[in-house]
C-alpha cells in the first residue's frame, strides 16, 4: 500500500477515535446533567453505542494496513454486534425496574401515556 | 402443552427428540461467531477443523439448552436491509446531535413517554423495532406490552404534542423499515392494512 494512502487512513481512523470519544464524553456529562433516572438512560446507554462503533471503525481502519487477517477486524464486529444487542436490554430492564417501583420523577414528565393507560384499565376492572 | 417434567422419555428416544430441536440456521449463526472468534477465516487446513468443531460445539449447546424454534422465520430482501441500515445509521447521527445540545442546554430536559401501538402480530417486528428504537439516541423503550402489541417509548426532550408525535412516527417508521426488509408477507400485509392507530390518545380503555 502506498505511504499516501497509509497517510489518509491513518487521519480518517484519528477523526473516528475521536469523534467516539468525544461522544463518550458527552455521555459522561448527561449523566451529571439531567435530573432524572430515565433521561439518564438516555445518555447512559445512547451516544455510547455510535461513539463505541465509530472508535471500532476508527481501530478497524487503522489495523487494515498494519495486519492482513481477519481476526482482528471479526473480533470488532462481534464486538459491536453484541453491543448493539444487548445494550438496549439493560436499559429496557433498568427503566422497566424503576417504572415498577415507582422511582420516577414525574416532575420531568410531560406527558406520561403509559400511566393513563395502566389508570385506564384499573378503573375498566372496577368497574366491572 | 405438556409439562416436560412429568414424563421424560429416557436414552436414545430423548435424544432423537433433542436432535429434532437444533435449528440448522442458529447452528450455523453459532458457528459463524465461534470462526470469528478463533481466526477461522484465514486460509490454512486448522480452519476446517475449526469449522468443524464450531459446528458440533453449536449443536450441542443446542441439545443441553434447546429453544422453541422463530416462528414464523425472517425473509430476508437485501435492498429494504440496505435502506434500512441506511436510515439507522442516519437518524443515530442525527439525533446524536440533538442529544447533545440537549444535554449542554442551560434549562432542564422535559420529556414525555409515548405508546406506540404496532400495526403487525409479529413478535419477531416488535422486538427489533425495540432494539432498534433503544438504539437511536433520544429513544428508549420502557415497556413492550405484548397482549396488546403496544410499545412505551421514552422520548427526551418531547415537551409538546408535536414532539411526541415526531418521535411515534419515527419509532412507526423503524417498524415499516424492518417489516420491508425482515417480515413474512403476512407482516407487510398487516402494515399495508393498518395505518389505524389502536390507542387514540391515551383515553381508550
Amino acid at each position: 500500500m502506498s505511504e499516501a494512502l497509509i497517510t489518509v487512513l491513518d487521519w480518517v481512523a484519528i477523526l473516528c477515535i475521536f469523534a467516539g470519544a468525544a461522544l463518550s464524553l458527552v455521555a459522561g456529562a448527561g449523566l451529571l446533567r439531567f435530573p432524572d433516572l430515565l433521561s439518564r438512560m438516555h445518555t447512559a446507554a445512547k451516544p455510547q453505542v455510535l461513539g463505541l462503533l465509530l472508535v471500532l471503525v476508527g481501530i478497524g481502519i487503522r489495523l487494515i494496513p498494519v495486519e492482513t487477517d481477519v481476526f482482528s477486524v471479526g473480533t470488532l464486529f462481534l464486538v459491536g454486534f453484541f453491543q448493539m444487542l444487548t445494550i438496549p436490554v439493560a436499559g429496557h430492564i433498568v427503566t422497566r425496574v424503576a417504572y415498577r417501583t415507582e422511582r420516577i420523577d414525574s416532575g420531568t414528565m410531560v406527558r406520561d401515556e403509559m400511566a393513563e393507560h395502566i389508570e385506564a384499565r384499573r378503573a375498566a376492572d372496577k368497574n366491572r | 402443552m405438556s409439562d416436560p417434567r412429568q414424563k421424560r422419555p429416557l436414552g436414545l428416544t430423548a435424544l432423537r427428540r433433542r436432535l429434532g430441536k437444533v435449528q440448522l440456521p442458529v447452528a450455523l449463526g453459532m458457528t459463524l461467531v465461534w470462526m470469528l472468534l478463533f481466526k477461522g477465516f484465514q486460509p490454512r487446513w486448522e480452519s476446517l477443523g475449526l469449522l468443524v468443531l464450531g459446528f458440533l460445539v453449536s449443536v450441542l449447546i443446542m441439545l443441553l439448552f434447546p429453544l422453541p424454534p422463530i416462528t414464523p422465520g425472517l425473509r430476508f430482501r437485501p435492498l429494504h436491509m440496505i435502506r434500512l441500515a441506511a436510515y439507522v445509521f442516519r437518524e443515530m447521527a442525527l439525533a446524536s446531535i440533538q442529544v447533545t445540545i440537549m444535554t449542554f442546554r442551560p434549562e432542564p430536559v422535559r420529556n414525555s413517554m409515548v405508546a406506540v401501538p404496532m400495526r403487525t402480530e409479529s413478535d419477531l417486528m416488535m422486538v427489533f423495532t425495540a432494539i432498534a428504537t433503544s438504539i437511536i439516541p433520544g429513544t428508549v423503550i420502557a415497556e413492550a406490552e405484548r397482549t396488546e402489541r403496544i410499545l412505551y417509548v421514552h422520548v427526551l426532550g418531547a415537551d409538546t404534542e408535536e414532539a411526541m408525535e415526531e418521535g411515534r412516527r419515527g419509532v412507526r417508521k423503524l417498524e415499516e423499515g424492518f417489516v420491508m426488509a425482515l417480515g413474512t408477507r403476512e407482516d407487510i400485509a398487516a402494515l399495508r392494512a393498518g395505518g389505524v392507530e389502536k390507542l387514540g390518545r391515551g383515553e381508550k380503555t
